[in-house]
């Protein structure tokens, strides 16, 4: 009976957590106007959604955005993790008191004080901005998933490689940086939704005609329903999905190694 | 000439602390040394001193008569079995044990050979291209020992290697390890602290206690004649008690006078007594030399350890072979098993007043 | 080694500079200057004055509270579940996964939702209760930040959940703690902290709300977020923004002591 009431509630939760996302989905297949009746299936959305030249480039601006800002970040928040590592005491807890700012700040905090920023440096509000503000809120996160990896790194390693003959470049790219890859893929992870899922700080930062996929739905759901959106945002479920998919597949053949550990 | 040395060798901690205070050490090519004592008494920092992974504070350090005290570890001809074995865990069993030779740029069918050589010598054949997280902790260990030897190093260096493995593995692992140096012919020195590896394997051990050295010497002569009471509390079981020198070959200890082997020691003057318990043995009261009750005896499987008392409460621990005959027994020794010790003598001042009195023997 | 690590840090530092520390500075700089320049506390006194604005503060408040207690609700009984029972990955993943969809498609499918024809009037239809306006109410707001806010509260208390030891609650119901006493003497206590964590990635946020109050709540709902978009972007104030900007940080500063606070003390 117990056993059932769980499952129930689980069910229960699932069926919360997934039905809007299903609801969405379900009527990008109906050929009506309205998220009420569904009137037959049809692709008619999606033909519309490949015929928005507009919208498209506004997908490719997205995904382009989102790749360079989580590079860039990905980057100076590893260098950073790194330097962060090899220091002490009060400079170190400085440090990661500063990293987390952006991290605990609502977006709308720090959408405005950077659009402050912008002004303040004589930056125009374009692509750039963007790409800058970016970059900004996602380095922290880099360095959030870089340095536990940094710690666990078993530092006689480094005392191997050097006993076996290895110089300082090599140690570096042989063993540290393998060894914190995991660490820097998923900083790297975190920094591309970071991005993708932004739309706060871009709606403060972003001008000049720039907009990205965020920016676009908000604008055009203020507008009321619109079709063309379920069909976009069942696109960018199964793009998900099949992320989501290769993550399960690649951590539980991680699993089976640690299992075979133990 | 010897392979390494350690010269007036300390090394203190920028809070203070000391690990090791002036330390001298001459190690001889070929052979299997221990360093041993308990955690904290400064082994490893000798060992991590001699690899090149930290600097003496004060001293030097010589391979073959030449200094090395500032060579970083990468070049110095020296390898190390770390205690958790520090394999690479991206790296598969092959490119673990190729790591030192890839890094020196060795040919590829050279490693390959050399590699495989090493897979046989600790029996890991065909373990190539195994994931080293595969293997259970006695072939990762043999995977940290032929990734150090593949190198052909003049010493190779094992840091606590087999403290990780259960007491059974430990044992083969001991007589393995034993069995390479030999094939090999290079130097090993290996820290522990357990005392019964060290007298197991090493042919001359170190005893080394709060940074300082206790005692060097071989298996034998440090259980059998120990310096002081911490070499004599340290390895083996014990009957420790004070006494005081009556004169020449004569003690006297719980209100008894013993014939001893000792001599060099002022009359009167305050000493310490060691018995080991397998030295004593369990007689008739009156054939006995001192008479004791028993009180507690557990079968050990090869012997009987027995607790016994004797009328000046002093507490024995004796080991035979056989039970205890009766509750109260004589407890009878000969005189070369009471081992005396002077207070605070150095290992330098033992060893002279042992040949003194050994050539005055003679 | 000292330069070394510098080094590293360069690009790092002058990330911190210009898009930490800035920032802060700029926001309370301008927070505290009036439309000439000139430091002063008009914005302040002027918020203060106002009742709106004070009622907006207590409002806003309020409504991430009913939020993050919502969400609570919700999520600590999903995390007990799940980390009780088998194929935990699978499940975790499962409610991360509607994380990684963009807040707005989220939100605008409740638009369809809760619209006056939409599946949850069917619904109520359906058990004979009148179709209603849902869209567009406070109850719509709370409701749908608390959707979105869901995932955000199960990891946390799953994984202090995950990190209790079985063989404590073991221990509770040998030493004769019936399911209810295990559960609120021992289980509660120990994931607390993971509570904590939750209620601070929860709260805050909710705090700050502005597509949510916007889309769903229609204008009824302005929390301190929406009146920072509104005096930035329409109003075109940003001094008064700014302020707001400074007391909704002040605010959250103080919810993190009061939630972390207590964990100091045990």
């Amino acid at each position: 009976m117990r056993k059932l009431g769980k499952a129930l509630y689980l069910v229960f939760a699932f069926i919360l957590l997934y039905l809007p996302i299903v609801y969405l989905a379900y009527f990008s297949f109906s050929s009506g106007q309205d998220m009420v009746h569904f009137q037959h299936f049809s692709w008619v959305h999606y033909q519309a959604l490949w015929a928005d030249k507009n919208l498209i480039a506004i997908f490719l601006q997205t995904i382009l955005l989102a790749i360079l800002s989580s590079l860039i970040a990905t980057a100076i928040g590893t260098c950073g993790a790194w330097g962060i590592f090899r220091l002490r005491g009060v400079q170190r807890k400085t440090l990661l008191v500063f990293n987390n700012v952006l991290m605990v700040a609502p977006d709308v905090i720090i959408g405005a004080s950077f659009l402050i920023c912008f002004t303040a440096l004589g930056i125009g509000l374009s692509f750039w901005s963007v790409l800058l503000s970016h970059i900004a809120f996602s380095i922290p996160i880099v360095v959030l998933m870089v340095l536990p990896r940094l710690h666990d790194l078993d530092l006689t390693l480094i005392d191997a490689a050097q006993d076996l003959g290895a110089g300082k470049g090599l140690i570096f790219n042989q063993i540290i940086l393998p060894e914190i890859m995991p660490g820097i893929l998923s900083g790297l992870f975190m920094a591309l939704t970071y991005s993708l899922d932004d739309f706060a700080v871009t709606f403060f930062v972003t001008g000049n005609g720039f907009t990205t996929l965020s920016v676009e739905i908000y604008s055009r759901a203020r507008q009321g329903i619109n079709l063309e959106i379920n069909a976009l945002s069942t696109v960018m479920l199964l793009v998900v999905l099949l992320l989501a998919g290769g993550y399960l597949f690649l951590t539980r053949q991680h699993d089976i190694s640690l299992g075979a550990r133990s | 000439m010897n392979i390494i040395e350690l010269r007036h060798v300390t090394r203190r901690y920028p809070d203070g602390f000391t690990a090791l205070h002036d330390i001298n050490l001459s190690l001889e090519p070929g052979k299997f040394y221990s360093l041993l004592g308990p955690s904290g008494s400064g082994k490893t920092t000798i060992l991590r001193l001699i690899a090149g992974f930290d600097q003496p504070t004060a001293g030097e350090i010589l391979f073959k008569g030449r200094d090395i005290t500032n060579l970083p570890a990468s070049r110095r001809p020296l390898n190390t079995v770390f205690q958790n074995y520090a394999l690479f865990p991206h790296l598969n069993v092959f490119d673990n044990i190729a790591f030192g030779l890839k890094v020196k740029k060795v040919a590829p069918d050279e490693i390959k050979k050399k590699v495989e050589r090493m897979l046989s010598l600790v029996r890991l054949e065909g373990f190539g291209k195994r994931s080293v997280q595969e293997l259970s902790g006695g072939q990762q260990q043999r995977v940290a020992i032929a990734r150090a030897l593949v190198n052909h190093p003049k010493v190779l260096l094992l840091d606590e290697s087999l403290s990780a493995l259960d007491k059974k593995l430990r044992k083969t692992m001991q007589f393995e390890l034993r069995s390479i140096q030999k094939q090999l012919g290079i130097t090993f020195i290996f820290v522990t602290h357990d005392q019964e590896e060290a007298l197991a394997m090493s042919d001359e051990i170190f005893v080394l206690n709060d940074g300082r050295l206790q005692q060097s010497g071989s298996p034998s002569a440090i259980y059998d004649e120990p310096v002081n009471e911490f070499v004599a509390r340290f390895i083996g079981d014990s009957n420790l008690m004070s006494g005081h020198m009556i004169r020449d070959f004569e003690v006297e200890f719980g209100n008894h006078r013993f014939e001893c082997a000792d001599a060099g020691i002022k009359p009167g003057e305050q000493v310490q007594v060691l018995l080991r318990p397998e030295d004593l043995s369990l007689v008739e009261p009156a054939q006995g030399k001192i008479v004791v009750d028993i009180l507690s005896q557990l079968f050990l499987g090869d012997h009987y350890e027995i607790w016994a008392k004797d009328d000046g409460g002093f507490n024995w621990l004796i080991h035979t072979v056989e039970k205890a005959p009766a509750e109260r027994c004589g407890l009878h020794f000969a005189p070369d098993a009471i081992h005396v010790m002077r207070l605070g003598e150095s290992e330098s001042e033992f060893d002279q007043r042992l040949s003194q009195y050994e050539e005055h023997e003679k | 080694m000292k330069n070394k690590s510098s080094f590293f840090l360069i690009p790092y530092l002058m990330w911190l500079l210009l898009f930490v520390a800035m920032p802060i500075i700029l926001l309370t700089v301008n927070a505290f200057t009036d439309t000439q320049g000139q430091i002063s506390l008009t914005n302040l006194r002027a918020f203060l004055a106002n009742g709106a604005c004070l009622k907006m503060m207590v409002n806003s408040f309020w409504y991430a509270l009913l939020i993050t207690g919502l969400t609570l609700l919700v999520s600590y009984p999903l995390a007990l579940v799940i980390a009780n029972c088998r194929h935990q990955r699978l499940w975790l993943l499962l409610v991360i996964l509607p994380t990684w969809i963009n807040l707005l498609l989220k939100t605008y499918a409740f638009i369809g939702l809760l619209g006056q024809h939409g599946l949850v009037n069917q619904a109520l239809q359906f058990f004979g209760v009148a179709p209603r306006q849902l869209l567009f109410t406070k109850a719509a707001f709370v409701v749908v930040a608390a959707y979105i806010e869901i995932p955000f509260m199960v990891l946390p208390i799953y994984d202090s959940l995950h990190a209790l030891d079985k063989q404590i609650v073991a221990a509770a119901r040998d030493l004769g703690a019936n399911a209810w006493q295990t559960f609120w003497r021992v289980i509660w206590p120990l994931t607390l902290p993971g509570v904590r964590a939750g209620v601070q990635a929860v709260f805050i946020p909710s705090l700050s709300l502005f597509i949510i109050t916007r889309l769903i709540g229609g204008n009824k709902v302005i929390t301190l977020g929406t009146a920072i978009e509104e005096y930035f972007l329409t109003t075109m104030n940003w001094h008064m923004g700014s302020m707001i900007g400074v007391i909704l940080i002040v605010i959250m500063v103080l919810v993190l002591l009061a939630t972390s606070g207590k964990e100091q003390n045990r």
